[in-house]
């Protein structure tokens, strides 16, 4: 744990001692900023697939490798970049952003936000290798984002999480091919007068552990200089996970360092995914003031105990 | 500046009444025509079953939220309302979360035996789309939502298209109100959803669009008769209008009326809880091809209006005035730069 920067804050989440991970400068090109990443283990290889925008203002999707999780190193060239065919590319007008990965069984699917004069919604990508990628289809109507999969199947069914932009709140879904989506249901919702007051959407693929899911979620409160984004915590229930067992009273990461506070778009903490490691370890990847990515650690256990002490109507 | 007046008097020659024909007699039901307490009746969806004609009509009641009656009608023309409500918003089971502010806009329609109607469920989380069915207007029976929230004004294709069921719907995407298609294996489950139809900067229908009326099957492809409405400082203009899809491929659009086929223009039109609004919900294409639009006027009361279907197909093929046309480059000074370069 040596490198662990001190505790900043109240949060149990803890900096990495050399945040930001990545900053724009690390990149293989001029960039306005860098936002969030989704992360995978691909065999001895951590990944992380970084939205980047471009100086003309559109996003697209970079790799970047590493062989512990704290030192990456950029590809040169991009990952994934907007479509220029159809029937993809005019829902991708302006750029293609906050990829989240999950493995369901041997392959790896990728969500990631498309954007255009159409509105928001949700690209789904498959890839083996991370070397070729293959859009398979838009699997939402606009406007919803943050959307991620589950890494196993209920009852023969996919599941999803998104948010749709009527009522802010986090969205489950449920698809036998993956490509029709059905029995929507609400599951989280901004909660007034709490940190998550505004908005709140799931800030990558839930973890599955022995209580149930561990979903680590975004929450935004509005503010007069604009939102301030932290993230916090829910048990999900391992069969059925439209049911929320336990959510955190309050935030597991909040902006506190300056690479937190200041940047394009400040007071951001956001995260499209996290890692469970050896010993209960949590490693959470996530995006700082749309200008960095940095990288916060914590247990389980300490996230368990937060959510239990959340609100009582929730029981785990 | 050449061709000015020419295209203004060409603008007024063509001036004429709605293609839609209103009914003498309209409105065909009001608050008054409903046996229960209620605030207001608008946007009943046609059917006819044997040879009854059905309206299932949307009735807000005088606690704000609404819910679904029956009307009966040997003629189409002159209805009677059922004394009880048919659907009312689910009080428990998994859709009452959804329709705890009411049942809106239903749409009717027929696919093998069954009457399927698509109608929004109003609740705090928004918006939805729900499918019900019923095989003999008796008994109704839930199906699924089959959207997220923020969605509405969906409509079935009366047909399979490619193996898939169709819907038309209307997200919101960007803000703007658009009109989308998906489609589904099993009515439950839908997606490869594509965005067709969209506001036209300029037109009537500028600022938010939606499905009305479910896809009519004709020679020259799927009719669909929509709704569209411009902003203005007291409020939106609802009118109605005419759009053709592809009979394999309904994604594609070969055909768009210019004008509107109605607009509010009459006192029940212009005068109601929300004023100049003309909104239809459902067709009935009888067989010597009359069809009879029935809409909702000024969220008010419910009206008829009476076209023929080669009129209507007709609409979606207008072409630009070519005189009016050359009145916009002559007269538009950034068109004219454009041209210019």
């Amino acid at each position: 744990m040596y490198r662990i920067a001190h505790k900043t804050g109240q949060e149990v989440v803890q900096r990495y001692k050399y945040n930001p991970l990545i900053s724009i400068h690390d990149l293989p090109l001029d960039c306005s900023d860098i936002w969030n990443a989704g992360v995978i283990r691909f065999y001895d290889k951590y990944l992380l697939l970084l939205t980047v925008e471009t100086l003309e203002g559109s996003g697209c999707i970079y790799m970047a490798h590493s062989t512990d999780g704290y030192g990456f190193i950029i590809e040169p060239e991009p990952f994934m970049t907007a479509s220029r065919e159809e029937p993809f590319a005019r829902y991708e007008t302006y750029g293609i952003f906050d990829p989240r990965i999950t493995q369901i069984d041997s392959k790896y699917y990728i969500t990631y936000l498309a954007e255009s004069e159409h509105g928001r919604r949700i690209g789904l990508a498959q890839t083996d290798d991370f070397e070729t990628i293959e859009r398979i289809q838009f699997i939402s109507e606009p406007d919803t984002k943050s959307a991620c999969l589950f890494t196993r199947s209920f009852e023969g069914n996919y599941a999803m999480l998104e948010r749709p932009s009527a009522g802010d709140s986090i969205w489950i879904s449920y698809s036998n091919d993956l490509i029709h989506w059905g029995s929507s249901k609400v599951i989280l919702t901004p909660r007034g007068g709490f940190w998550d007051s505004h908005r709140v959407g799931a800030a990558g693929p839930p973890l599955e552990i022995e209580q149930g899911w561990l979903l680590i979620y975004y929450g935004e409160k509005d503010t007069s200089s604009g939102p301030l984004v932290r993230l916090g915590a829910a048990i999900l229930d391992s069969n059925d996970p439209s049911c929320v067992l336990a959510r955190s009273n309050i935030p597991i990461l909040a902006p506190r360092e300056k690479y937190e506070r200041i940047g394009d778009v400040g007071n951001i903490v956001y995260s499209c995914g996290a890692l469970l490691e050896e010993a209960g370890q949590v490693k959470i990847y996530y995006g700082a003031s749309d200008s960095c990515i940095c990288l916060g650690i914590s247990s389980i256990e300490e996230i368990i105990q937060i959510c239990r002490d959340g609100r009582e109507q929730y029981k785990l | 500046m050449p061709g000015w007046s020419g295209a203004i008097q060409t603008m007024i020659l063509k001036r004429r009444r709605d293609l839609l024909h209103r009914w003498e007699h309209n409105p065909i039901i009001t608050y008054d025509n409903v046996p229960l307490q209620n605030n207001t009746v608008f946007n009943g969806t046609p059917v006819k079953f044997g040879d009854t004609y059905l309206l299932l009509l949307r009735v807000e009641g005088q606690q704000g939220y609404s819910f679904f009656c029956l009307a009966r009608s040997e003629d189409g023309l002159n209805f009677n309302v059922d004394e009880q409500p048919c659907m009312l918003p689910a009080e428990d089971g998994p859709f009452a979360l959804w329709e705890e502010n009411g049942l809106e806009d239903p749409r009717i329609t027929l696919i093998e035996n069954w009457y399927y109607i698509m109608y929004t469920a109003a609740s705090g989380y928004g918006h939805r789309i729900a499918l019900a069915r019923t095989a003999d207007f008796e008994k109704f029976e839930r199906i699924a939502l089959v959207s997220g929230p923020g969605n509405k004004d969906g409509v079935l294709f009366p047909e399979k298209i490619n193996g898939y069921y169709a819907r038309l719907d209307r997200p919101i995407g960007n803000g703007v109100g658009s009109i989308w298609i998906s489609y589904s294996p099993d009515l439950k489950n839908w997606g490869q959803s594509e965005l067709i139809i969209s506001p036209r900067p300029r037109y009537w229908d500028s600022t938010r669009i939606g499905a009305s009326v479910p896809p009519i099957r004709t020679d020259c492809g799927w009719l669909e008769i929509y709704h569209g409405f411009k902003m203005t400082s007291s409020g939106p203009i609802y009118r109605i209008g005419t759009v053709m899809l592809d009979l394999e491929n309904p994604a594609k659009v070969i055909g768009r009326c210019l004008n509107p086929v109605l607009s509010p223009r009459e006192e029940y039109e212009r005068v109601g809880d929300v004023r100049n609004v003309v909104f239809a919900s459902g067709a009935i294409v009888e067989d010597d091809g009359e069809v009879k639009v029935y809409y909702g006027a000024a969220d008010t009361s419910i009206c008829v209006a009476i076209a023929h279907i080669n009129e209507l197909i007709e609409s979606c093929f207008e072409e630009n005035d070519s005189l009016i046309e050359d009145f916009c480059k002559t007269a538009c000074p950034y068109r004219r730069n454009k041209e210019g370069e």
